[in-house]
Formats: structure tokens, sequence, C-alpha cells
């Protein structure tokens, strides 16, 4: 009997001292960007939280097709595999010369596809040798509490499991300057973050 | 019994060729696809079989090359309804073709060679007649720089040292330097007219002679370069040769180009391997000056001897006015065989599809010229005529940068990383007026400007005053650019009054360039931040100004940490 009692109060004080996750549910917010036709494609993501261990099994595509990379921006967590295929009618020739990942496939012909490992967080810039308008970007990110906006701005980063406490919520996009905003968890679940952003110099994803 | 021997020998030849003729065909058969047939024939002349000719179905992409008895083999589908095209081409002949079926054993294609002469009474075909049948091409042509050279009035202003409202003695002028010379801008501004007999001298005739057939340089003049070589006897040390003729037979013009699958009454066309090299480039882009002392300027101070001898353009006394050319093909030889940028061309991303083209028309004519003569053709085998270069579009993805940070007690280190990324020459490359600009700031959490401790700044001719008048002379950065020196030392000179290069810190191709910088925090727990920005300007703030014309700087990027 004194046993029993002794495991729940042990269970109890255990339930009181660790810390406390949040339980569920979605960090909710809208972007309004200056200067932007839609404030869409939009990087919101969280800083200060543990890095990702295990690589994602997802598998990530970044598509060239009528001239463009599809999507424009690709965000994926680190140590994802991303496929480049041609489904164009013209060569292409993908290639990065970002410090985050240096690649070059060279010239390839539609109904290829190469394949590259991205294991380092940051942001990579790609391009193509043959058609100086293409242009698309890769962020890298530590771990996967991150979204891109929707056509409205809005955006949702599931949460669940993250330890009460601290974050920042930071943005990114190629034509407006970095926001970050301080918020506490697991309140900030219950308000939604409103975020104005404005033109400018973007900054780097993780300082 | 001489004529008896004769005669069977003759007798033996022909059986030869005739059991020759008989076995090719079965064991051709025998190695052919199933469902495919077989075309054969000779490309022939009036000197004998064609070797070495380009044969194949109008439009495909493939082709084969003929025997050194002039034959050829291609395979075709094993039924077709009408009658496939075959053409023949070859550097120096007209292009002809012959209509055969499927399993046709006898199609045989005539050549006919081009005039050996040019003709420099010819007159060039005005842009509008081409546009007739090329509507697309030549829109997207006179759209491009290409199509206006002549009426460019910073090319006028600095030929005869006006300034943009026509004020004379306005600023450098190569006439007021050189009176009795005529210059020459006409050769590349406008070709036209200046390889006319009784063409134009220099720029000003060429805007105002009846001879030029239009402003810039034309599709006819282009298209009636055959090839291009090198000489000692021009500034770019490379010359285009023409050939301007009409053939004799029928009213068609000799027009030369890369297809070699080009063949119709209207337009007689010759393929020319030319037309896809790097060189058929050079003869514009490319400009060196030659010291009339043959004294040798300090180069090794600005290129190492690697960078020298990649230029191939003579001894340490010439100086390299423009060299996007030889910045090409130097950076093109270094690559090693296996790097995925070897073999690409000025073509490769000067003529290349945009977007706005979209989506992919697989011809190069238009309306009826199409129904008559169109060519179904892959979208690679296209080259549109928009010539982008130096444009917004291109500077914004030829270079890109990125900025790192780390504070280090009271101290803000700061590294910038710019790389030129899609040049495929040093970046700016073509006259040295232009240049690139990075401006770096660093400021702490209330906007305060971090005074700089370490690293590059820009210098005065950037511009002294209101930085945002565009003035940015002292502030954190650097400025990529070469820079022409005259013997009194004065700097930014007109290539005309140049006697060395002082510096060229252009950013060579598919390299990166790291520049450092430190700032000092005032306050120990603040959180700085930096901003850095990169810039393109066609032409240095001094010469603008004295000439009155407009700032063009284009923001290529800009990224902060």
């Amino acid at each position: 009997m004194n046993s029993k009692r002794i495991l729940i109060f042990g269970l109890i004080f255990l339930m009181m001292t660790t810390t406390h996750v949040v339980a569920s549910d979605l960090l909710s917010g809208i972007v309004k960007a200056q200067g932007l036709r839609k404030p869409d494609n939009i990087l919101v993501y969280l800083t200060k939280t543990p890095d990702q261990i295990t690589p994602p099994q997802e598998a990530f595509v970044l598509d060239q097709n009528n001239l463009t990379f599809l999507p424009h921006t690709l965000v994926i967590p680190m140590g994802s595999t991303v496929a480049f295929p041609n489904n164009d009618k013209v060569d292409h020739n993908v290639f990065s010369l970002s410090r985050t990942k240096k690649f070059n496939f060279g010239s390839y012909k539609p109904g290829v596809s190469h394949n590259v490992i991205f294991d380092k967080p940051g942001i990579v810039e790609l391009r193509c040798d043959l058609h100086s308008e293409m242009i698309s970007y890769i962020l890298v990110m530590k771990n996967s509490y991150f979204a891109l906006t929707d056509k409205k701005g809005n955006f949702s980063i599931d949460v669940k499991g993250l330890a009460q406490g601290k974050y920042t919520l930071k943005t990114w996009h190629e034509k407006l300057t970095n926001s970050k905003l301080a918020l506490e968890l697991p309140a900030a679940v219950s308000q939604k973050a409103i975020i104005n952003l404005k033109r400018g110099a973007p900054g780097v994803l993780y300082k | 019994m001489r004529k008896t021997v004769f005669f069977a020998t003759f007798v033996n030849f022909i059986l030869i060729v005739a059991a020759f003729q008989l076995i090719m065909p079965i064991t051709s058969w025998s190695s052919q696809k199933k469902n495919t047939s077989v075309i054969r024939g000779v490309v022939a002349s009036q000197y004998g079989m064609v070797s070495d000719a380009r044969v194949r179905i109008a439009g495909s992409k493939d082709f084969t090359l003929t025997d050194i008895n002039g034959r050829y083999t291609l395979e075709t589908p094993l039924f077709s309804s009408r009658a496939i095209k075959i053409t023949a081409g070859k550097d120096g002949w007209f292009n002809n073709s012959v209509n055969a079926l499927p399993g046709n054993q006898n199609a045989n294609v005539m050549l006919f060679p081009i005039p050996e002469k040019d003709n420099p009474n010819y007159r060039f075909i005005s842009p509008a007649v081409c546009a007739r049948c090329h509507n697309t091409l030549a829109k997207y042509w006179d759209k491009s720089k290409m199509a206006h050279t002549t009426s460019n009035v910073k090319v006028i202003n600095m030929f005869n040292g006006t300034d943009a409202t026509g004020r004379e003695l306005s600023g450098p002028g190569y006439k007021i330097d050189n009176p009795d010379k005529d210059g020459n801008c006409v050769s590349c501004h406008a070709p036209s007219a200046a390889v006319t007999k009784g063409g134009a001298k220099d720029i000003e005739q060429a805007l105002w002679s009846p001879k030029t057939e239009w402003d810039g340089i034309s599709c006819d003049y282009c298209h009636k370069i055959r090839k291009v070589t090198k000489t000692s006897d021009t500034p770019s040390l490379f010359k285009s040769h023409l050939r301007r003729q009409t053939p004799l037979t029928g009213n068609s013009i000799l027009v030369f180009g890369p297809y070699d699958d080009v063949v119709n009454t209207v337009m007689s066309a010759s393929f020319s391997p030319a037309f896809d090299k790097g060189s058929y480039c050079a003869a514009c882009h490319s400009q060196i000056k030659k010291s009339d002392s043959k004294e040798p300027w300090n180069r090794k101070q600005v290129y190492t001897d690697e960078e020298w001898q990649g230029f191939d353009i003579g001894d340490d006394s010439v100086i390299p006015v423009q060299t996007t050319y030889q910045e090409w093909r130097s950076w093109q030889s270094n690559l090693p065989a296996d790097d995925s940028n070897k073999g690409k061309r000025c073509q490769d991303c000067h003529m290349s599809w945009r977007k706005e083209m979209l989506p992919y028309d697989n011809y190069v004519i238009e309306g009826h010229a199409r129904d008559m003569w169109g060519t179904k053709r892959d979208p690679q085998n296209i080259r549109p005529h928009h010539f982008d270069g130096g444009t917004e579009i291109q500077l914004k993805t030829a270079l890109s940068m990125e900025i790192e940070g780390q504070i280090n007690d009271n101290i803000l280190d700061v590294n910038v990383f710019i790389t030129n990324t899609n040049g495929g020459h040093w970046i700016p490359t073509g006259d040295p007026m232009r240049n690139v600009m990075l401006i770096l700031s660093a400021t702490d959490s209330h906007g305060k400007t971090l005074k700089k401790i370490k690293g590059e700044e820009l210098p005065t001719w950037t511009g002294v005053g209101k930085i945002e008048e565009g003035n940015y002379a002292g502030l954190p950065g650097k400025m990529f650019s070469k820079v022409l020196k005259d013997k009194k030392g004065n700097i930014n000179v007109p290539f005309w009054k140049a006697t060395e290069v002082a510096a060229d810190t252009r950013i060579r191709p598919k390299t990166t360039v790291k520049l450092k910088y430190q700032f000092k925090i005032e306050n120990p727990d603040d959180e700085p931040a930096a901003e850095a920005k990169l810039i393109y300007r066609p032409f240095m703030k001094s010469l603008a100004k004295v000439k009155k014309w407009e700032n063009n700087d284009i923001l290529i990027t800009q990224s902060a940490w």
C-alpha cells in the first residue's frame, strides 16, 4: 500500500516538475507585405527550437517546365533529398553556387532528373545557366517548424510537441526585409500573429 | 589488243560497282530497325562527289555526313503518305534538297558552290524585308541592343564630344582629340554602312547616309558573314568575312546561317558553322589599343600571366579595352573536359528562349511563308534573337551575393561573398565605363551607423555628395571595374587616351569574391545589423554629369544580416 502511495505521489511530483509540452495545435497568423502583389510564398518559421535529427522521408521535387522552376520557393528540413526533373522542351542547366550547397548538373535534356541531398541549413539560390530568367530558392531549415504563406498571407505551423517556453517567429522572402516576433508557447497558439513586412534586403535564415 | 584490255577493265569496274551497290542495301537492311526504312543517295556537285556534307530529313535534329564518295544513308519511317524532304548542306555551298519516298535508293542532291568573291557594291536589305517572313525574330531583334546601335546617343556623344542635348565640347570626344581621324565606331555600330562601297566612314555619316539601310546591326549584315578569322589588322583582332552576292540562279539572296536544311526559292541559304561558334561574336566584342611607343605598361600589376596569356592579344604594350570574347574563350579553354560548363557559347545564353516568348513556337517563320516553306523544328534548334546583355534581367541573375556576420566582443565582423553565377565572361564586361559597386552598411539596433575599422571603401569617382543622389564615395564597399589611365595619371579616361589599365577588379566567371569588413560596436549588449547592396552603373558618375546622361543605376541584389 505504501509503495502504491509512493508511486502515485512520485508520478504527481514528476508531472509537476517536468517541462510541459504543447499538447496540440497550430500556431497561425497572417503576413501583410507592402510592395508585393500577393503575400504568398513567404516563409514563416520558429527559431530557438530543437534541431531535427532524423532526415525526413518525404520526397521533394523542384520541377523545370516552361522556363520556370516550380515551386519558386521550396522549404525543406535539413537532410532532405530533392529531385530536379527536366519536364521542359529544352535543355536546362540547374546549378547553385550558394555556400549552403554547391552543385552543377551541367546541361541536361528533357526527361532527365538529378537528385541532391541538402545537409546544411541556409539559403540555396538556384539558377539555370542557359536561361537567366530562371531563379528559385531552396530554404533548408533546421527542423519542421515552418510554413509558407498562402495567397492571402495566412500561415499555420504545427507546434505540437514543442516544449513550453519562449521562441522567435521569423520570416524570409527574397524581396522583403526579414522580421522577428518574440512569442511564448502555448499562449501564442490561441492568438493570431499579425506580421507586417516591407520591401528591402532579405536577411539570412539563421544568424 | 590494248583496246580490248581497256574495255575488259572498264566492264569489270562497272560490275564491281554494281555488285557493291547491290550488296550495300542488303547489309544495311539487315541492321535496320523494325518499322523503319532507309533512303540512300549521293551528294554531288559539278566538281564531283561531295564528302562530309550534312544530310538530314528537313527539321530533324540528327544528321549524317556523306562519306568520301558522297554517299549517305538516312533512316526514315517505313511508310510516308508524301515525299520526305532530304536536305544537304556544307560550308561553302548553297543548301539543297530532294524529295523522296521511304526506300528510295537514289535520292541524290546536287550542291552548288557559293560565289568565291565578295561584292562591295551590294546594297544590304532592310530588316523590314526580313520581317515579312521572320516577324517574331525581327520583333525581338528590333527591341534588342543590336538594332539601334547607330543612333545610340552615348556613342555619338563620345564620338563628337557633345552632350545629350547636342551641346558641343561637353566632356570627352574622339573627334576633339583626333580631328583628322574617323575612328572605328562604324565597324560595329553601323557595320553595313561601313563595308558598303561609298558608305559611311564615321558614325555621324552613318547616321545620315542613304546607304545605311537601317539603324543598327541588321539581319542582312550578320547573315552575310561567312566566317570570322583572326587578324592583326583590326582593333578587335578579328575580321568578319562577308559574301555579298545575289546567286546567279533566280532572284533569291545568299544568306548564311546555322541551318543546313533551309531550302526555298526566296532565300538561297548556305550553312555556315561560324554561327554556332563563340568567335562569331569576336569581331565586335573585342577591342584592343596598340601603343604607339610599343613601351610595355605595368601589365603584371593588373593581370596574372595566366590571364594575360588567356587573352592572347599581344605583348605587354597592348591595352585591352574590351575583352569580352577573350574572357569567355580563356574561361572555356581553362575548364577541364568533364566540367559541366565546357562547350557553352555566347549564343547559348544571349540567344536563348525567354518566358515571354512561350509557348514554344517550333518555326522561325510565320504567315504564308510558314505554309510554303516552314520547317518544324525542335525548340532547342531555334535561337531567339533578343541578344540580352547588360539588361536588368540578365544583371539580376548574373551576380549573386551572400552576407554573414559575427559579433566578437565590441567588434562586428562582416563577410560578403559576391559570385559571378551566370556570366561566361568577367562582370561587368564590355566598355570600361561600366562598373558594379558593393555598398555595405552596418548599424546598431537604433539605426545608427557603425564605424568601419577594416575593409575597403568606394573610391571618389563613385560620386561625392548625398547618398540618396547616388554618391557613394568613402562608404564601405568595393568597386568592380576596369580602370583606364592616361600618361598624365588621370583615371577613367576614354580608350583613345588610355596608355595603361590601372586596375581590373571585375569578377571572373563562376568565381566568388570574399570581402572582409570590421565595424566597432559601441554598446556591447546591442544587436547590430549589416546590409549589402550590389549596384550596376553603366557609366561613371562624372561622365554622366558632363554628358547629361540620365543615371541608370540598377540594383542587382541586396542582402542583410
